[in-house]
């Protein structure tokens, strides 16, 4: 790559070599300035999604700090495994469907069929929030058997673990609707951008989820 | 979801004064924010050692205005916690990375504004939330107290992670052109490892408060059951200690928190070595897969501070050999100062002797670590003095120097007039003199009379020997504490003095932010992105050149030749 473009440069290298005698010149050329646009242009929507990733890491370490404590407070006497309010099997469908559903819309949105999108969006956002009233229910079962976040360890991070879920998804849900209803033609984020890193979001809380009920069904 | 503003143009075109300009999204003016906070918080904090000290030496003499503040056990416990609160958070976490980091990282690699401005403007006010929360705590009763500074904690935490999120995606996408990562500053590199390191462990700590939190408020069972404790090997669980898990958690922070102080420091420290000493980085390519290497590894030694407490008897070994490895990527460090400053040609400006000062103290308390670091040493050595003293000359008074030499290196970009030189030689032997006269001592106190190896008869003993060393300390510390007087009437000095145009690179350096006029400009670079042409640090005595910045292309340097 420098030895196409940078003829102008090689020459003053060898200028100076003559005129300043010996010393190690600095390397020109070199990656990455072919001439494309300032990467820093506003528009670019790439930091959205980089900074998503790194966001999703940080919110993996949040649960991963909370499931390591899960898997070494388990061992302790004073244990008593909370049964799984069968609702949340049906909680889990409704987010996986959602999840679908949220496909369906950004693949509406790719081939420009707005009402489309707008209306899968929406069975979307509806999902999820089913999912969280869901949630709400399942935490009434529990406490009508008298399970409370206060009753034992086990308890403690099973409430925990939806809460801090439940919580990150009603994130989400905010997500979705500002998608939705914000007014992108204006805006140097377009719609499609924005829908694409709600989207990464949204299928990492999914499969959180799948992890969490994996780890309150197996580490019982 | 994060709105793109254009950094605050809003408050330029308006002109509206106060609320916008407070409440800027502005890197630089969240940067120097940043600084002021951790003044206020590093001024505070140095008086509360000084009460401690006093109290400890001379614990009957009443101090005027300030009576009753440490006198029971309990005070005395809040003014330490105040003490470390506002120094670890709020300074060592704050000034090198948020503070020196919002402003430069974006002039050093070219880019107009951070990636997210509103997320940076959010973190800096919930940082200030945190600060306030913190004081506020100072002052509750202890029980409710430690409730409101958790809570703070876990706002610190949200802050911490925003803004290390901002600096990686400001690394990651907003270099200008031609800033390839081999060119980056050693001090860009700092602050994105550091930031990657901060988003991973703030996340523990989040996690930590908010279990915590919900035990004491909520009465959950996370870390609350002496049943847990119980299960655990008898003879390794020391009675009156803090349930183990929380303890794990915390150390998963804590520790790695020490390197998310000291990595900026490491990036500013080498930046100004080479630029200092007129020659590049030696190694640099080395020095950042050392900082990369801190990064990793530090990430990963938190279990050693379980030695003091007790902990699954085989993995001691494991963080044992853990925390030695950490010396090599350090040790890689130090080599490469040492190798810049080798035969250099160093202009001993104050902020040159606050780097070599760096270095010093660097050693002094690195090697002090060797000996908690070792699993079967650590027995003898973990004593409180002995700690003390190490952990505040490696990592305290250490990244302290760092920021000082910053500060004296990048003042004129940050406020258009440098600071003075002589009054700040004579801060820096001052303080240089009185760090070491606090904490060096205090290791000896700590292996004389604390060693828990002695059996108890001699320790008494030895105790009382020990109160002549006791004194010196305190009387150190006053004398350290009055000299930074000296430092505080040079900041506020300069910035009274008339403001002459400063030249735009007094130093003589290489990187972008010298570049442009001082102080920096409100719109950076202007309209035209600056475009790089090498690396970071061609500062070569050999060349025909004594100096190449990197905005400057191959045709013009060779212009200026002729």
């Amino acid at each position: 790559m420098p030895g196409t473009t940078s003829t102008p440069e090689l020459e003053s290298v060898l200028e100076k070599k003559d005129g300043g005698g010996g010393g190690s010149l600095p390397p020109t050329g070199g990656g990455g300035d072919d001439d494309k646009k300032r990467p820093n242009s506003p528009s670019s929507p790439n930091r959205y999604y980089v900074g998503m990733a790194i966001g999703i890491v940080s919110v993996l370490m949040f649960f991963m700090a909370l499931a390591s404590a899960f898997l070494v407070r388990k061992r302790g006497a004073d244990w008593a495994p909370v049964h799984i309010p069968a609702l949340l099997w049906f909680n889990t469908a409704v987010l996986l469907a959602s999840s679908g559903t949220l496909e369906v819309a950004r693949k509406r949105l790719a081939n420009s069929d707005t009402f489309g999108f707008k209306r899968f969006w929406l069975v979307t956002t509806v999902l999820g929030v089913v999912f969280l009233a869901g949630q709400v229910v399942a935490w009434r079962t529990l406490v009508n058997e008298g399970i409370y976040l206060a009753s034992n360890p086990a308890s403690s991070f099973f409430y925990i673990f939806t809460g801090a879920h439940g919580l990150h998804l009603l994130g989400g849900v905010a997500a979705l609707i500002y998608v939705a209803k914000r007014n992108f033609d204006t805006a140097q984020l377009t719609r499609t951008v924005a829908a694409e890193v709600t989207s990464y979001y949204w299928h990492f809380m999914d499969a959180l989820w799948l992890f969490l009920l994996a780890l309150l069904y197996l580490g019982k | 979801m994060v709105t793109h503003d254009e950094g605050g143009d809003a408050s330029s075109s308006t002109g509206s004064g106060f609320l916008s300009r407070v409440f800027s999204t502005r890197h630089k003016t969240i940067g120097l924010q940043y600084l002021w906070l951790s003044l206020a918080s590093v001024l505070v904090g140095m008086v509360l050692s000084a009460l401690l000290r006093v109290h400890s030496s001379w614990s009957d003499t009443a101090i005027p205005f300030l009576s009753g503040i440490e006198t029971t056990p309990e005070r005395y416990a809040a003014v330490r916690l105040l003490h470390g609160s506002l120094m670890v958070f709020f300074v060592l976490t704050a000034a090198p990375q948020l503070g020196f980091g919002n402003f430069f990282l974006p002039l050093q690699i070219g880019a107009e504004e951070m990636a997210f401005p509103t997320l940076n403007c959010l973190s800096l006010w919930l940082t200030v939330a945190s600060l306030a929360g913190m004081t506020a705590s100072f002052f509750r009763p202890l029980n409710q107290g430690i409730n409101v500074w958790l809570v703070s904690a876990a706002i610190f935490s949200l802050a911490a992670l925003l803004s290390a999120l901002n600096f990686c995606v400001t690394t990651i996408e907003l270099r200008t052109q031609g800033m390839t990562l081999p060119r980056l500053p050693v001090t860009v590199w700092a602050w994105f490892v550091n930031a990657i390191l901060s988003m991973l462990i703030f996340s523990v700590l989040l996690a930590g408060c908010t279990a915590v939190l919900s035990d004491r408020l909520l009465g959950s069972n996370f870390f609350s059951t002496a049943a847990f404790l119980a299960q655990q090997p008898q003879n390794l669980v020391r009675q009156g200690s803090l349930p183990v898990l929380w303890q794990r958690l915390f150390w998963y922070f804590a520790q790695a928190e020490v390197y998310v102080a000291m990595l900026p420091c490491f990036g500013i420290i080498t930046h100004l070595i080479a630029t200092f000493s007129r020659k590049p980085v030696w190694k640099e390519r080395l020095v950042v897969l050392s900082i990369c290497g801190v990064g990793l590894i530090g990430f990963c030694v938190w279990g050693y501070h379980m030695f003091a407490t007790g902990m699954n008897p085989y993995a001691p070994l494991v963080f044992s050999v853990l925390a030695s490895s950490l010396g090599i990527p350090a040790a890689f460090l130090l080599a490469s100062w040492l190798g810049t400053l080798w035969d250099g040609r160093i202009q001993f400006t104050t902020s040159a002797l606050f780097a070599i000062g760096f270095i010093s103290l660097f050693i002094a308390g690195g090697l002090s670590g060797i000996f908690l670091a070792r699993h079967d040493l650590s027995r003898a050595a973990v004593s409180e003095d002995f700690v003390i003293g190490h952990f505040h000359l490696v990592m305290g008074v250490a990244a302290t120097f760092a920021i000082l030499a910053g500060l004296f290196f990048w003042f004129p970009k940050l406020f258009g007039c440098r600071m003075n030189e002589t009054l700040g030689k004579v801060h820096f032997w001052l303080t240089f003199a009185g760090v070491y006269c606090i904490f060096m001592p205090m290791h000896w106190l700590g292996l004389l009379t604390q060693s828990n190896l002695l059996p108890e008869a001699q320790r008494v003993g030895l105790a009382s020997a020990g109160a002549s060393i006791r004194t010196l300390v305190t009387t150190a510390t006053i004398w350290t504490v009055a000299a930074q007087l000296l430092f505080v009437v040079n900041f506020f000095g300069s910035l009274l003095r008339a403001k002459k145009a400063e030249e735009n690179n007094p130093w003589r350096a290489t990187t972008l932010e010298w570049s442009i006029a001082s102080p920096a400009p409100a719109e950076n670079f202007g309209a035209e992105a600056p475009v790089v042409y090498r690396g970071a640090y061609e500062l070569s005595g050999t060349a025909p050149y004594e100096f190449a910045p990197q905005h400057i292309s191959p045709e013009l340097l060779a212009q200026k030749l002729r």
